[in-house]
């Protein structure tokens, strides 16, 4: 049949780790930008864990302008937005108190209740609750980073986990900077998706370190650098062919999911592309520092 | 078929059956099926069926507050009987401290208050008496008032008619509400935003000089009117009944009043009433809701009845929504909504649509791509792939998870993830293929090496996942439960599924060689 996997020859001899320099002084440049971008900037905190009523209506013979000047009379904190097409609108508030709330969104309600055909969604997170659920994202994505370094120390040399923890860590510094400059509303829905990237990525990484502990085994005589090109090369087809197709899914997910699971898609598909670079590029090379055969301590 | 056991076979194809047999009743899906089989289904969470999530929490520093209003009433109670002027009381966060003019009898009064509430720390100092509201006593109250408040809550959904309402508690202090197809969460809001104390009072007519001056007596307070904040009320602090003794209430329409709420005491609200009400004709009764007069009228005869009216610029939702309260009863301290997430069955339904389109294209995307890359064994991964999706589905409808929009988005996410396992394999098989000649070795090792990094690979994404599902709240639990059966499910499909595939299809093409 078709067979067009032949197009990535079976045992392609790519030298990945002699671009190595070039990809690291990268690499280090985008963490570095991300972590000014994250302080300087920040994150586009939704309601989530900033806290506020965010409402969702579709309108019938209005603009958002009109909307807008409306709502502004009563609130100065009110933000408008269009969601996926122009009768669709988004209107945020920042609340102070949870009393407040309930009447916002009340009044909210009264005030443009001729405009709108359907309140499709309303949400409303007090303060107290905003900080808990910021804590507890941090909470998650912390443990899970640890369990998953835990798990990789175990199957693997410590050196290992070293590796993947420079990887890790650099997918994630790198996808917030990049949330932070394309805007992206960071939500609860955003930290599943790390902790999904933080999986997908270590996934990347442990089928190639596999790999490399195969090799470490089957090639004793060989070069260090030269054993790392041969197992990136040896998985290379395998590491685009399963990035292509979650990127499919994920595309499509974007395209046709629906607006509100667009930034968990659009923060995937980011962190997808991250992961499988830094698969390659930093975790393996990151190994190099160790200059190590642990067999040959056993020898 | 060289060397494919029966049992292997038989455990695949009989999975593979049950997993499809049980999508049905999720891909039918009748929602109002009593068929055992057929209630197999996926439960669809709120943000995809619509509904009202709502997260209250107790006020509980009102109860405590309230605790130490009390001890400050019972030690001027005892300290008058005993003839001790009392100098100052302070009230602080957690503790009233009350200094008296003398301190002969302070010993005695910290027995006598003792006496009236156990498990508080008293302590004395020269003239000072401290009455401290500690832990264990604050988590008696604490307690106590979650526990009510779940059952007052419960009643007051119920009697608003809102269908498979899910009430639980949510950590030490919220009560966490899902209702399901609420159109309408301003109504359910403002039926629990009230407290809903009920208690009738003598009206203090005479004493026109402590509503002057704002400053209510000793046994005597001042309320404000429910419509007129300006208009005040001195009454007894005592009340005559309340809400308690209250065992109906509803709302009905008076011709010379308008609407109006109907009650009916039990035996022993009657007997109170009556009494009170024969030894007050003349004076007024104030009706008092949560801190404000609804009305006031003249006790004009004796009301020996047990029952009667309250009158109010009611209108009808309002009268029957206040019999509501009063029928549940009185919450022990007021609820505030700290989160709530609502969502119209519009949204719903689009959510819905939107995750099958993205599924469905998602899915043919990663089939075409497959099929383009590795032919037959594309196709034959694609089986797999499908049958995976049915598993999946069928696992959630017979585990009775939530599908929520972040489920479907695993569920898409995982189409893509799944066949990862089937490439590990097949770029295995690749490998060997150049290595050694005979076919179904070939294919035994590659399955072999495959499956440890499988192994691994898989389990770091459950890690991720499992702790999303420790640490998320609602929605992203969906996440983690479909990204978790996906994975699991995709390790069955490809270690099991794809493998008696690939065995099959070699055996029945009879094929010599073996080229990916």
């Amino acid at each position: 049949m078709f067979g067009l996997n032949k197009i990535i020859p079976v045992e392609p001899n790519i030298n990945f780790l002699g671009l190595r320099r070039n990809f690291l002084i990268f690499s280090i440049l985008a963490m570095l930008i991300s972590i000014v971008l994250l302080s300087i900037k920040g994150l586009n905190l939704g309601i989530d864990f900033k806290g506020g009523t965010l409402i969702e209506v579709s309108t019938k013979n209005t603009s958002i302008g009109e909307l807008r000047e409306i709502l502004s009379s009563s609130y100065s904190d009110v933000s408008l937005q269009e969601f996926g097409n122009e009768n669709i609108i988004l209107i945020r508030l920042q609340n102070k108190s949870n009393q407040e709330s309930i009447e916002t969104v009340n009044s909210v309600k009264n005030l443009i209740q001729d405009k709108v055909v359907e309140f499709r969604r309303s949400e409303f997170v007090g303060p107290t609750i905003s900080s808990e659920l910021l804590f507890r994202g941090f909470q998650a994505v912390s443990f899970a980073l640890i369990a998953i370094l835990i798990y990789i120390w175990l199957r693997f040399e410590w050196q290992f986990g070293f590796g993947a923890v420079v990887a890790l860590t650099h997918d994630v510094l790198f996808t917030l900077g990049l949330l932070s400059i394309l805007n992206v509303e960071f939500s609860l829905a955003t930290i599943a998706a790390i902790l999904t990237i933080a999986g997908y990525s270590i996934n990347d990484t442990v089928v190639i370190f596999d790999r490399v502990r195969e090799n470490l085994r089957k090639y004793k005589k060989l070069e260090l650098v030269d054993l790392f090109n041969l197992s990136v090369n040896n998985t290379l087809s395998r590491t685009i062919m399963t990035s292509l197709t979650t990127l499919l899914a994920l595309v499509s997910l974007f395209i046709f999911g629906g607006e509100v699971i667009r930034p968990f898609a659009l923060t995937m598909i980011i962190g997808v592309i991250i992961g499988t670079y830094s698969s390659v590029f930093i975790a393996v090379p990151t190994l190099l520092i160790f200059k190590f055969r642990p067999q040959d301590e056993d020898d | 078929m060289k060397n494919y056991p029966i049992w292997k076979s038989f455990t695949v194809v009989s999975l593979v059956l049950l997993g499809i047999i049980f999508a049905i009743p999720s891909i039918i899906y009748d929602e109002n099926s009593e068929n055992w089989f057929l209630k197999n289904k996926i439960n669809l969470g709120l943000d995809l069926q619509g509904g009202s999530y709502l997260l209250l929490e107790v006020q509980l520093d009102v109860l405590y507050k309230e605790e130490l209003d009390n001890f400050v009433d019972s030690v001027r109670l005892i300290s008058r009987d005993q003839a001790v002027k009392i100098e100052k009381i302070d009230i602080q966060e957690n503790e009233v401290v009350v200094f008296f003019g003398n301190k002969e009898k302070i010993k005695d009064i910290r027995d006598s208050f003792f006496q009236m509430y156990r498990g508080v720390t008293l302590q004395i100092n020269n003239n000072k008496l401290s009455i401290k509201l500690n832990d264990e006593y604050r988590k008696i109250i604490q307690d106590s008032a979650i526990k009510q408040s779940l059952e007052i809550v419960r009643k007051r959904i119920d009697e608003s008619g809102t269908k498979e309402p899910l009430i639980q508690r949510s950590g030490k202090k919220r009560i966490l509400l899902q209702l399901p197809g609420v159109k309408d969460p301003e109504r359910i809001k403002d039926l629990l935003g009230k407290t809903a104390k009920l208690t009738f009072h003598i009206v203090d007519n005479d004493n026109t000089s402590a509503l002057q001056n704002n400053l209510a007596p000793f046994g005597k307070i001042i309320v404000p009117d429910m419509y007129d904040e300006n208009t005040k009320y001195l009454l007894d602090k005592r009340a005559v009944v309340g809400g308690e003794n209250l065992v109906d209430a509803k709302g009905s329409f008076d011709q010379t009043e308008g609407h109006a709420v109907s009650f009916r005491f039990d035996t022993e609200g009657a007997q109170k009433f009556g009494k009170v009400t024969t030894n007050n004709i003349g004076k007024n009764l104030a009706v008092v809701l949560d801190g404000v007069v609804i009305t006031a009228p003249r006790i004009s005869s004796a009301i020996t009845g047990g029952s009667g009216i309250i009158t109010g610029n009611f209108n009808a939702q309002e009268a029957s929504d206040l019999a509501v309260l009063l029928r549940a009863g009185a919450l022990p301290a007021p609820l505030e909504i700290v989160e709530e997430r609502s969502v119209g069955a519009g949204l719903g339904a689009d959510s819905i649509a939107a995750g099958q389109i993205a599924a469905i294209i998602g899915m043919i995307l990663v089939c075409v791509f497959m099929i383009l890359i590795y032919g037959t064994f594309g196709a034959l991964a694609n089986v797999s792939l499908i049958v995976n999706l049915f598993i999946i589905i069928s696992l959630l409808g017979t585990i009775g998870a939530t599908l929520t929009l972040p489920g479907i988005a695993g569920i898409v996410l995982t189409i893509g993830m799944a066949v990862d396992a089937n490439v590990l394999i097949f770029e295995r098989i690749k490998e060997e293929s150049l290595k050694q000649t005979k076919v179904f070795q070939i294919v035994k090792n590659g399955f072999d090496r495959a499956m440890s990094t499988i192994l691994d690979a898989n389990i770091t994404t459950l890690i991720a996942a499992v702790l999303l599902f420790a640490f998320g709240s609602g929605p992203i639990r969906g996440f983690s439960i479909t990204l978790s059966l996906g994975v699991i499910a995709s390790m069955f499909t490809a270690l099991m599924l794809t493998n008696f595939l690939v065995y099959m299809y070699l055996s029945f093409a009879n094929k010599k060689e073996l080229k990916l």
